[in-house]
This record gives C-alpha cells, structure tokens and sequence, in this order.
C-alpha cells in the first residue's frame, strides 16, 4: 500500500513537470497588410511638332495647341495626387547642327480636351490631381530659335515627363 | 523502495520551476501591422506606437519571471498572382509594455531575441511596427505576411 502511495505521488509530480515543460513556450501570429494601389503608367501620346521653321524666324508652339503641343497621357490611382517633372533638351539637333529650344509651356487637365486646364511651367513642374478614373493630360509647348544661318534639316530632341505619387 | 525516493525526489525537484512559474503561458495575436492603401514606389512607415495600425500580441505568463521573445518575421508580402513586396523591420521597431499600454513601450529589435522581465501580474503586450516598400511598379491589389511571436520561459 505505501508502495503504491508513493508510486502515485512519482507519478503525479512526472505529470505535473511534464505539463510544465509543455507549457515553457507558446506562440501566437498576426498579418501584416497592404493594399497596394494602382501604379502609374505615362505614355507619350503626341510629339511637340514645329513643322516648316525658317532660319532666322523664331516659332513658338502653344502648350494649348492641341493639334501640335507635345502631350502625355498619364494613368493612375483615381483621385490621387501626383508629382510631375521634366527633362528638357535645351537645343534640337540634325547630324552635329544645333538649334535653341527655349520657353517651355505646360497645360495638365483632367480631360482630354483641356477643359478646365490649367497651365504650369514644366521647368518647375505641377503636382497636378489624377481624375475620378485615374487618368491625366499633359501637354507641352515651347519655342525655337533657329539662326538666320541655321542648317537645313530635321531636328530632333527628347522631352521626358516623370511622374511619381 | 529506495530507487522510488530517489525518482520521487528527482520528480519534485523538477516540479519547483513549474511552482514559481505560476500560470500558465499564453500568447495571443490580438491586431494585425496595418498598412493601409499603398501607393507604388512610396514607402509607408507604420510605427509601433500607432494604436490603429500597429501589430499587438498580449501575454499572459509568469510573474515577474524573465522570458524570451522572438519573432518569426516575413521580408515580403505577398499579393495577387504571387506578386511580392518588401516588409522592412528596423532596430527599434517592437515595443514591450510591462502595463500593456501603448504609450508606455520600451522598444527593442524584432530581428534579435529579446529577454525581458514580466510585472507581478504577469501581463504584458508587444507591439509592433514596420515599413512597406513598394516599387515603382508594384502589381496593384491585397498583400499579406505573416508575423509570429514566440514567447519561452527561461
């Protein structure tokens, strides 16, 4: 009988301890999340179009010259905010000739059609709003100023619009 | 007879540690790290002291007994069609609450195991910070990573 007592109690302090050492570590998780929103796309819809210039004759196209103005289609969170800066050339070129591009103009809207507009310098750039469908124009304008000996030819240079959240 | 005394000895004697330990040891995950709406290429700071946002695990355990904390942490989220973005966790980015107040946090590294004492009641929280970085080109959509708090007795 005081065998079996004391065999209980072993057995009940080894069920005991085991139940501590069972209980030394305990976990739990929770999620981390995100909702990422929609990224921008920018693509550049229409080139900024001089045409025919004359050595010695300045031309200027307006950024509200919807047929000539350079203009940039951008894509995005609707209703968000964004950033937009430029890279702009300061002269055009056709093979290792050189003409001054100057006066940059801007117009953003949320439309196409520049209804609402409103006109920025892109030397500066805007922080303009993306529309209800997350879309946004820009077009851009400047002047050039060929020499009264400029050489013919085509000239060409890149304008680039970066646009950040 | 003898060997029994001796085995009865050893079985108590391994059975102190359970009797200062008190209760029992439990964790619970009780709010997830919150980002929010997250815009591509800009990264978003969600701090360990924020109330809305920030992680938070309650633990009930041993009064005023030293424990181990250490987390299992994700680099990513992931999201649609497997998409992946990087989840960032500074040196300063978890919190220990002796009184489970949010504004009462000692911080400390997540990356490290971390000893720390509990109160006499043997109640605390951990809460928990982190940063999303998203690129520039991030797939738009829901992402979710996991964070797991291991909590031992020393």
């Amino acid at each position: 009988m005081r065998s079996i007592t004391k065999l209980s109690l072993v057995v009940a302090a080894l069920v005991l301890t085991g139940t501590a050492l069972q209980a030394q570590t305990n976990n739990a998780s929770i999620t981390a999340t995100a909702s990422v929103q929609t990224p921008i796309n920018v693509v550049g819809a229409q080139q900024l179009s001089f045409g025919n210039v004359f050595p010695g004759v300045n031309k200027t196209i307006a950024a509200t010259d919807l047929t000539n103005g350079g203009r940039f289609d951008v894509t995005g969170q609707a209703s968000t905010p964004v950033t937009i800066s430029f890279t702009l050339p300061a002269t055009l070129g056709s093979a290792g000739n050189t003409m001054p591009i100057v006066s940059y103009t801007g117009v953003h809207a949320q439309n196409n059609a520049q209804t609402g507009g409103t006109a920025f310098s892109p030397v500066a750039g805007a922080t303009p709003t993306l529309n209800a469908s997350g879309a946004l124009w820009v077009w851009v304008g400047a002047q050039v100023q060929p020499a009264t000996n400029q050489a013919a030819g085509v000239y060409t240079g890149s304008i680039t619009m970066t646009v950040v959240y | 007879m003898k060997r029994e005394s001796w085995v009865l000895i050893g079985a108590m004697l391994l059975g102190v540690p359970l009797l200062a330990q008190g209760k029992p040891l439990l964790v619970t995950g009780v709010r997830g790290v919150t980002f929010g709406a997250v815009l591509p290429g800009v990264p978003r700071v969600v701090l360990r002291t924020d109330p809305a946002n920030s992680g938070q695990f309650d633990i009930k355990g041993p009064k005023g007994g030293p424990v181990l904390l250490s987390f299992v942490l994700p680099l990513t989220m992931t999201g649609p069609a497997g998409a992946l973005m990087p989840i960032v966790f500074g040196a300063s980015d978890a919190g220990f609450s002796a009184t489970q107040a949010i504004g009462s946090q000692v911080g400390f590294d997540p990356r490290q195991p971390t000893t720390v004492v509990f109160p006499n009641n043997g109640n605390v929280s951990v809460f928990v910070g982190a940063t999303a970085n998203p690129g520039t080109n991030q797939r738009a959509g829901a992402y979710t990573g996991t964070i797991t708090l291991t909590v031992t007795y020393l």
